[in-house]
């Protein structure tokens, strides 16, 4: 007879399957990036290769952070904390979307000082970024930036589009209270914010940890996403 | 896609080998490597080598790139620190990116690392400390390096100096994590703990912390500590070779063979291809695993004395050059036969090792492995007269004098030595109590364990001596008597070969007594 005990794990399921499909998304990755290499300058225009390239990256995101989520849930989540600089973080950010945007005629600025280095999770925060300017592609018209300076004693790295700007319900919301934000009407799951508040939570120094924050107006007059680390 | 970033000179490599006889010959200012790279090294094990050989100068870069993510990988990769860990799917737009960022730094950096190539540390302290006062974009690497400088010149009061600096702004997990390897130096080790643990804390994958606790912990004598901090270590990053033969040791060293025998046995199995591949682990394991199943007839006992078989086969074929290795297989092996009462397959097998073996000549660990081999096939008196000669040729070697000692007290296996520990622990507590009726029992139960055990034999007489004084029993001078003949073999330089001719003089003037 089954006993309870005896169920399977559902997550542990569900984070195996998303580690195989990570991997199956790896190589099909790579191979697509070949493949792009090997086309010539219009073709790759006209059958709009960065748009594959950049969905494709935006799954590989969604499935990092789900992994993410798990192991943040079994506390498996340690960080690896070094230092970095901002400028080559930000630019590495510019580089990988660089073409996407080209395409959207979107341009992205990159606001910091070069000398600029902080401690932080290199991989953990790259995704939160990552996330937030994936985002702001999305709602953006003609612009982002993207800035990261410091201020008492934080780094903040700052997103700035200049779309509508985040709905009221969302900035009212509390990030970190993922079944309060979770509506499967308009798709919206929030994920996103919940995992990049977590991250930024388990950045902590001297009695302070990190957060983030979410507004409307900034440099462009649409959203600002903002993360701060001690 | 390297040549399009403007790379010349490219060589490809498709399998290990290959890339290692490449990195031979050649030195190469960027090598990518993937962590998979099908059969025989890894990535890691590349990266391992390099760095052990020295074929890797500070001025080049070594990135891993690659799609695996699972963290024994990760943190292992890590280990060896290379330049940069770049997780896959990458586009080329972001490798790009990235190997120019690792370009530019490594440019402004290889007059430091030029000097460090070249051993001239003093020159690169001083680059070092310029580029520090300049204020450049790469100081922290500057500070960190300037640290680790000092230490490898041992001036450690500069290198604490440093840590102490960059700590007051921020607990930046190098420059504590230096602060303990400093503090273990100056052998300050109840500090350097608390450094340890503060580290890990923060950082729990900053597997460099367990070993500079382990140390500590080594150095104070916390031995069962050491143990398990070692084995968080192992948890987290499983594929470094050294540390699981530490454990090992470690293992050893609290009579923990089961744990010992799972530590050499993930050294045997991540040494596979390694730089660091040793007979001493496969034998280690074979030893562990002849102590566990001796005896043992049930299938769990089998399933160990096969498993101890055929590592020991296999390193007998790896090892075949290393005469003493293979010997040493053998003496083994013929153990594992005889604990599974295979005694046919034993003799063979012992019969082997012995027309391999140069008596006058062998080495020291040879002649105690035969001895140990010879006491488990009840040929005692071959394994003293063995021992008794080895203790002669090798008097000067402190080590071997003390393997000698043990083996010789105590030919019997762990379990039946730490009883007979206890009891002897129990009568001492008896003699302190008065109580030497009860202490003479014990002694006799732990002299029923363990009968040849030196220093045993002469607190039993010491014992029935004093008794004697009060009780005047002839048993007693029979009992001491029959002591003395059990330990009349121990050799000129055992540690107890003095308080043994004490001894005899003793019972010699209580047997005058007697016949007065």
């Amino acid at each position: 007879m089954k006993t309870e005990d005896e169920q399977p794990d559902f997550s542990l399921i569900i984070a195996s399957a998303v580690h195989d499909m990570k991997n199956s998304l790896g190589m099909l990755l790579h191979s697509v990036d070949n493949l792009c290499e090997e086309l010539p300058e219009e073709t790759r225009a006209q059958l709009n290769t960065s748009t594959i390239l950049y969905e494709a990256e935006r799954v590989n995101s969604f499935l990092v952070q789900l992994l993410g989520l798990y192991r943040l849930q079994n506390h498996k989540l340690t960080l690896s904390i070094d230092e970095h600089f901002l400028s080559d973080l930000l630019d590495e950010h510019k580089a990988q979307y660089q073409e996407v945007f080209d395409h959207r005629n979107i341009t992205l600025e990159i606001d910091t000082d070069p000398s600029l280095a902080w401690y932080f999770d290199r991989e953990l925060i790259l995704g939160v970024v990552n996330n937030a300017l994936n985002n702001a592609s999305r709602y953006t018209r003609e612009k982002i930036i993207l800035s990261a300076y410091e201020a008492e004693g934080e780094l903040v790295i700052e997103v700035h589009d200049d779309g509508e700007g985040y709905p009221d319900a969302m900035l009212e919301a509390d990030p970190g209270d993922i079944k309060k934000n979770i509506n499967f009407k308009t798709g919206s799951t929030s994920l996103g914010l919940y995992f990049a508040s977590k991250v930024a939570g388990l950045h902590k120094e001297s009695q302070r940890s990190g957060r983030i924050a979410i507004a409307n107006g900034g440099k462009l007059g649409g959203g600002v996403f903002s993360v701060y680390l001690p | 896609m390297l040549s399009s970033f403007g790379a010349y000179h490219i060589d490809m490599a498709s399998t290990a080998d290959d890339a290692m006889a490449k990195c031979k010959y050649d030195y190469y200012d960027v090598v990518l490597c993937d962590f998979n790279l099908g059969s025989g090294k890894n990535g890691q094990q590349i990266l391992e080598e390099l760095r052990v050989t020295k074929r890797l100068k500070h001025t080049h870069l070594f990135v891993m790139l690659t799609a695996e993510t699972s963290k024994d990988v990760v943190l292992g990769a890590r280990e060896y620190q290379p330049d940069a860990y770049i997780a896959k799917p990458v586009t080329r737009t972001v490798l790009e990116q990235r190997l120019g960022q690792l370009l530019t730094q490594q440019k402004l950096l290889k007059p430091i690392n030029k000097e460090i190539d070249l051993e001239n540390y003093s020159k690169a302290i001083s680059l070092c400390s310029q580029m520090i006062e300049n204020n450049t974009r790469y100081k922290s690497w500057c500070l960190q390096t300037l640290a680790r400088l000092y230490t490898l010149v041992g001036d450690n009061a500069n290198a604490e100096k440093v840590y102490k600096e960059v700590l007051k702004s921020r607990e930046v997990p190098w420059a504590k994590l230096g602060m303990g390897q400093v503090l273990n130096l100056e052998q300050q080790y109840h500090d350097a703990k608390i450094c340890f643990r503060d580290v890990i804390d923060a950082n729990p994958n900053m597997v460099e912390a367990y070993d500079g606790l382990t140390e500590s912990c080594l150095n104070l004598g916390q031995k069962k500590e050491a143990q398990s901090v070692l084995s968080e270590a192992v948890a987290l990053s499983p594929r470094m070779v050294l540390r699981q033969e530490k454990l090992g040791n470690v293992c050893l060293e609290n009579h923990d063979i089961e744990g010992a025998a799972n530590a050499f046995r993930h050294a045997v199995n991540y040494g596979e291809n390694s730089v660091h591949e040793q007979a001493a682990h496969y034998l280690n394991l074979g030893r562990c695993l002849s102590d566990l199943s001796q005896g043992k007839k049930t299938d769990e006992g089998k399933q160990l004395a096969r498993e101890a078989i055929s590592v020991l086969d296999k390193a007998g074929h790896k090892f075949s050059n290393d005469e003493d290795a293979s010997i040493a297989a053998l003496l083994i092996e013929a153990r594992v036969y005889q604990g599974q009462n295979q005694l046919e397959q034993a003799e063979d097998t012992l019969h082997k090792a012995e027309c391999l073996i140069e008596e006058s000549e062998m080495s020291s660990s040879v002649g105690l492995e035969l001895a140990k081999t010879l006491y488990s096939m009840g040929q005692d008196e071959r394994a003293q007269a063995l021992l008794v000669d080895l203790s002669t040729r090798f008097h000067a070697d402190k080590d071997t004098q003390a393997s000698i000692e043990a083996l010789m007290d105590e030919p019997e296996d762990l379990q039946t030595r730490m009883q007979a520990k206890e009891l002897n622990k129990t009568a001492i507590q008896q003699v302190d109590a008065g109580d030497l009726t009860a202490a003479i029992e014990a002694f006799k139960a732990a002299l029923e364990l363990t009968p040849r055990h030196a220093a045993l034999n002469m607190n039993f007489i010491q014992v029935l001596v004093k008794d004697y004084k009060n009780t005047q029993k002839a048993t007693n001078i029979e009992m001491a008597a029959e002591a003395m003949k059990r330990i009349s073999h121990i050799p000129e330089h055992h540690h107890q070969h003095k308080r043994l001719k004490h001894f005899q003089k003793v019972i010699a003037n209580l047997d005058t007594n007697q016949a007065i």
